[in-house]
């Protein structure tokens, strides 16, 4: 008998070892994956002259999402679990080149869903041609109002996209006016009349610098714009310009992205225009990537900035592991565009899983319209589209298939070396960290 | 349009030109009562009737006239600076633009300059005179004094030396900033009086990031002198650089740290030699691999050869650098603890102050760096064996060998240097911009211009030529009337010079005719 129970035993221990490896899989890789994937096209720069540490980190968010879908079973589909694949192309931040890679992308790799995109002249390039193939889109990061705005109507001397009455690209950062916006009330709240705006000479910076032109002016603010080729390392006999003004400027506008934005604030700030008692420095969202900004502009202490995306303090659980997953990878902050580009993938997922479809792009679509996640960067939703086309006077052309409630809020640093975590909160007030709006260098809060 | 105004534009165009041709007509006459020893060059005599009379009119003329030992290259140059500084200041107070007077300038110039470029090199070509750099001289006459220069060049067809050259260049810049004052009396580089001290800050700014581009380019003038071939990895080699000073620094410190037990940094400087080491055996032992074979004969296609491997050469370190330092851009800390260097505003007379003018410090300090090392190499050439070695395998490799230089040697020590002086160029500057993989694209088009503009084969050239790229550079982005447009086309403007100078000496400005 004791023989026995000892053989039963040995052979239940045998029996739980043999299947142990088995029941590994179940847990880990719980789910049964229908042999056809779903591709989605993740459309980045990774060379130059594109802003190829954007596209690093796109590409990076990208694979993190696919990661996590994949382990939480991929996109059910009926009674079918399909898993997600990411076929990443570079965009190298060209137009022509980012037609080529997303023709590649619909005629070769077969895509189900395009993502991604960091260059405003890429987006706008390539969405007629996602459309007309009908492929749903949601774009990360291009800031071109147009890009949203050409959904619906004839807009800057496009024809709408829709005129089918579906249209395939979405956008979950936000429009350049939506941050100019904020950039513009806060200065104006500030009481600065004399601007200089720096801009680059792209479909991002001269739209964006339009737009906040326009809202200076309007306010009898004075600006003064001179624009910049991307890519330029020496800014000194540009700088020297507005050195030599009679009067300095209250605020010098940075609308420069990349390693070029780096550059031109760092000279800015050894020539000492800004930031200064008289002169505010108010660069890009670059500078909220602290690692980087301090390395490259040790003099960029009290510059301000705009930031996309929820505050620091205010990060969901998704958004913490997120960014420790980030630094972990690049040791830095987790940039607006990374968290953006992991939500799009997942909204995509969504919006399949609902329509119950990863070919039709109009089911998928309509799905889409209707999304309603929190993720990363917040709860995602779009307020118009087919299933509310009717944009009321005074609502922007811009806010079809646009997720409205982009977070933007102006920072500033007030340590050197300051981590963008700890970095003050200064407009809009109801975001305020620190309690001040703008603090002039040698304060502190 | 106010009176005075008119009248001065009239007596610089026609006055100015009418005393100089005074000038030119009566100073070679001084020589007539003289004795053969103590009779003057006519050139220098014409030269000097030219100024004087542009300059100071009859009292120019007169002064040279009755006073023929103040015929000197420094009284000349006085000169050409009294036109610029008188005609400039009464310019600023234009408050219209002049279109006759600036369609003289502007049609009127090239005019002439087209006309002399065509019929006085002929001339000489007929008088069997020595005609090298005449072609030059006579566009840059003909546009800067227009028909005078037949009567300075056609009958006496002087020798041209350097200094008609620089006068005649001063000439035609004083007419292009003439225009320019006309048309844009505003202009922070005209307008009174700051436009001196904005000037002066615009120049300071380019010949310091001028001395920094002459760097790089001597590097590439060096390879090319000896081996005969452009460098396509001269960029790459620029920027593998400063990511060599970049991880030394980092590694460096951390291991002073760790055995310190205090936080250590390393001033950048010490940076330099190391990306010159590692990059000079890297330099080396590409040429000894790839670039041998060509020189031993075991090529076809040498030229096609030497662009595909280069550029081979370059994409490979582009993109291994790339993978291993990633995309984001990095920098090291400063030379020196000093952000700029200001020369404070100071007071000259009630109505005119001078200054602040601006540099930046790390900026000073690789222009001292540059310069120290260009001279440096200049004394490696001129004073060593191995120098000379170099200097006489790339004049003649055959009549080298034969004086028992080995030219294996030298081609390879060639290479090696001039990608040293790339990487030692970047390791300068990974302090003063903000560094990615791709850095070096910018900058290598700049040194194709440099080398080119300084003669391909120059030291010298490629110093000069890096300055005058800078300054260039400078003036145009400072000066533009569009803020925006001369910031967009700020290389360009130095293209605009490389293109005259292919157009009118093709061997630059140094460089040496090919027989």
């Amino acid at each position: 008998m004791k023989n026995r129970s000892v053989t039963l035993t040995l052979i239940l221990v045998v029996a739980i070892l043999a299947l142990m490896p088995f029941s590994v899989i179940r847990a880990d890789g719980h789910c049964e994956f229908a042999d056809e994937a779903i591709k989605i096209g993740g459309l980045v720069p990774l060379s130059a002259p594109g802003s190829v540490g954007g596209g690093v980190a796109m590409s990076w968010a990208f694979n993190r999402a696919v990661d996590d879908i994949n382990a939480d079973c991929g996109v059910q589909i009926g009674d079918q679990n399909y898993r997600l694949q990411i076929v990443i192309g570079d965009s190298e931040g060209s137009p022509e080149r980012g037609q080529a890679v997303v023709e590649r992308f619909i005629l070769e790799d077969e895509v189900h869903a395009v993502s991604g995109v960091y260059h405003s002249a890429v987006g706008l390039a390539t969405m007629g041609i996602l459309d007309e193939n009908g492929v749903p889109t949601v774009f990360s990061e291009p800031w071109n109002d147009n890009v949203s705005a050409n959904g619906i109507m004839e807009y800057d001397g496009r024809p709408p996209r829709n005129a089918d009455g579906v249209d395939h690209i979405f956008r979950i950062s936000p429009a350049s006016s939506m941050v100019g916006s904020v950039v513009v009330d806060w200065l104006l709240a500030e009481g600065v009349e004399d601007i200089v705006i720096i801009a680059e000479n792209t479909d991002y910076g001269q739209p964006a610098a339009a737009d906040e032109l326009a809202r200076f002016e309007a306010a009898g603010a004075t600006v003064t714009q001179i624009n910049v080729e991307l890519g330029t390392e020496d800014f000194v006999p540009i700088l020297s310009r507005i050195q030599a003004r009679e009067s300095a400027p209250d605020v010098v506008r940075i609308l420069v992205t990349g390693e070029t934005s780096f550059n031109l604030t760092q000279q800015m700030a050894e020539l000492g225009i800004a930031p200064t008692e008289d002169t505010i420095c108010v660069t890009n969202q670059f500078a909220f990537q602290s690692e980087q900004y301090w390395e490259n502009v040790p003099d960029g202490n009290y510059c301000t900035f705009n930031r996309v995306g929820i505050i620091p303090s205010l990060f969901s659980d998704i958004a913490i592991g997120l960014n420790e997953a980030y630094f972990e990878e690049f040791e830095d902050i987790i940039p607006s565009f990374a968290m953006a580009s992991y939500d799009a993938l997942h909204i995509i997922a969504d919006g399949m899983e609902r329509a119950g479809t990863m070919s039709d792009g109009a089911a998928i679509v309509e799905a889409i319209e209707s999304t309603d996640l929190d993720l990363s960067q917040g709860r995602y939703y779009f307020e118009y589209g087919n299933h509310n086309p009717d944009l009321p006077e005074g609502t922007p052309a811009f806010m079809w298939h646009q997720w409205p409630d982009p977070v933007v809020t102006m920072m500033q640093y007030f340590e050197p070396g300051q981590s963008s975590l700890d970095a003050a909160v200064i407009f809009p007030e109801v975001y305020q960290t620190h309690g001040t709006g703008y603090m002039a260098p040698g304060e502190s809060p | 349009m106010v009176i005075e105004d008119t009248l001065f534009i009239l007596w610089l165009m026609v006055a100015g030109p009418l005393w100089a041709a005074v000038g030119l007509y009566l100073l070679p006459n001084l020589n007539h009562n003289r004795s053969e020893k103590d009779q003057l060059p006519v050139t220098q005599l014409q030269i000097a009737g030219v100024i004087g009379g542009f300059a100071l009119g009859p009292i120019g003329v007169g002064l040279f006239y009755f006073e023929p030992h103040l015929i000197r290259r420094t009284t000349i140059a006085a000169g050409i600076i009294v036109t610029v500084f008188v005609s400039s200041q009464v310019l600023v107070r234009v408050v219209e633009p002049n279109l006759p007077s600036v369609l003289w300038l502007v049609l009127a110039g090239p005019l002439w300059a087209a006309l002399a470029a065509y019929f006085i090199p002929r001339q000489y070509r007929m008088v069997e005179a020595d005609d090298q750099n005449v072609l030059t001289a006579a566009a840059l006459g003909g546009f800067a004094i227009g028909p005078l220069i037949f009567g300075l060049m056609w009958k006496h067809t002087p020798k041209i030396s350097r200094d008609w050259m620089i006068i005649l260049g001063s000439l035609g810049a004083w007419q292009i900033y003439t225009v320019f004052a006309i048309n844009n009396p505003d202009n922070l580089c005209v307008a009174a009086p700051f436009h001196v001290t904005y000037l002066t800050q615009q120049t300071a700014n380019g010949v310091v990031i001028g001395a920094i581009y002459s760097l790089m380019a001597v590097g590439l003038t060096l390879i090319y002198s000896v081996q005969g071939i452009v460098s396509f990895a001269h960029g790459q080699l620029y920027m593998v650089g400063g990511y060599f000073s970049f991880y030394f620094l980092m590694f460096g410190a951390n291991f002073l740290s760790d055995l310190t037990g205090t936080e250590v940094t390393i001033n950048p400087l010490w940076g330099i030699p190391v990306a010159a080491v590692i990059v000079f055996v890297m330099g080396a032992a590409f040429e000894r691999a790839f670039l041998k074979p060509m020189h031993d004969g075991l090529i076809e296609r040498v030229s096609e050869y030497a662009i595909l491997i280069t550029f081979g050469f370059g994409f490979f370190i582009e993109y291994t650098t790339l993978a291993i330092a990633g995309p984001f851009p990095q920098r090291t800390g400063r030379f020196i603890e000093i952000r700029r260097f200001t020369l404070q505003r100071t007071q000259i007379t009630d109505d005119f102050a001078f200054g602040p003018i601006n540099i930046i410090g790390d900026r000073v300090f690789a222009m001292i760096i540059g310069i120290v090392l260009i001279f440096a190499l200049l004394y490696f050439l001129q004073r060593t064996w191995t120098g000379r070695g170099l200097r006489a395998t790339s004049q003649d490799k055959q009549a080298a060998a034969v004086a028992g230089i080995n030219p294996t040697n030298m081609n390879t020590l060639s290479f090696a240097l001039g990608s040293m002086l790339a990487a030692m160029s970047g390791a300068a500057l990974i302090p003063i911009f903000a560094w990615v993989p791709w850095v070096g694209a910018e900058m290598v088009g700049r040194s194709y211009v440099i080398v080119v503009l300084g003669g391909l084969g120059s030291v010298p050239g490629a110093l000069v030529g890096g300055i005058i790229v800078g300054i260039v550079e400078a003036l145009g982005a400072g000066c533009h009337p569009d803020p925006s447009k001369g910031a967009a086309y700020k290389e360009a403007f130095a293209l605009v010079i490389f293109a005259l100078v292919l157009l009118l000496k093709p061997t630059g400005l140094f460089g040496r005719e090919q027989h």
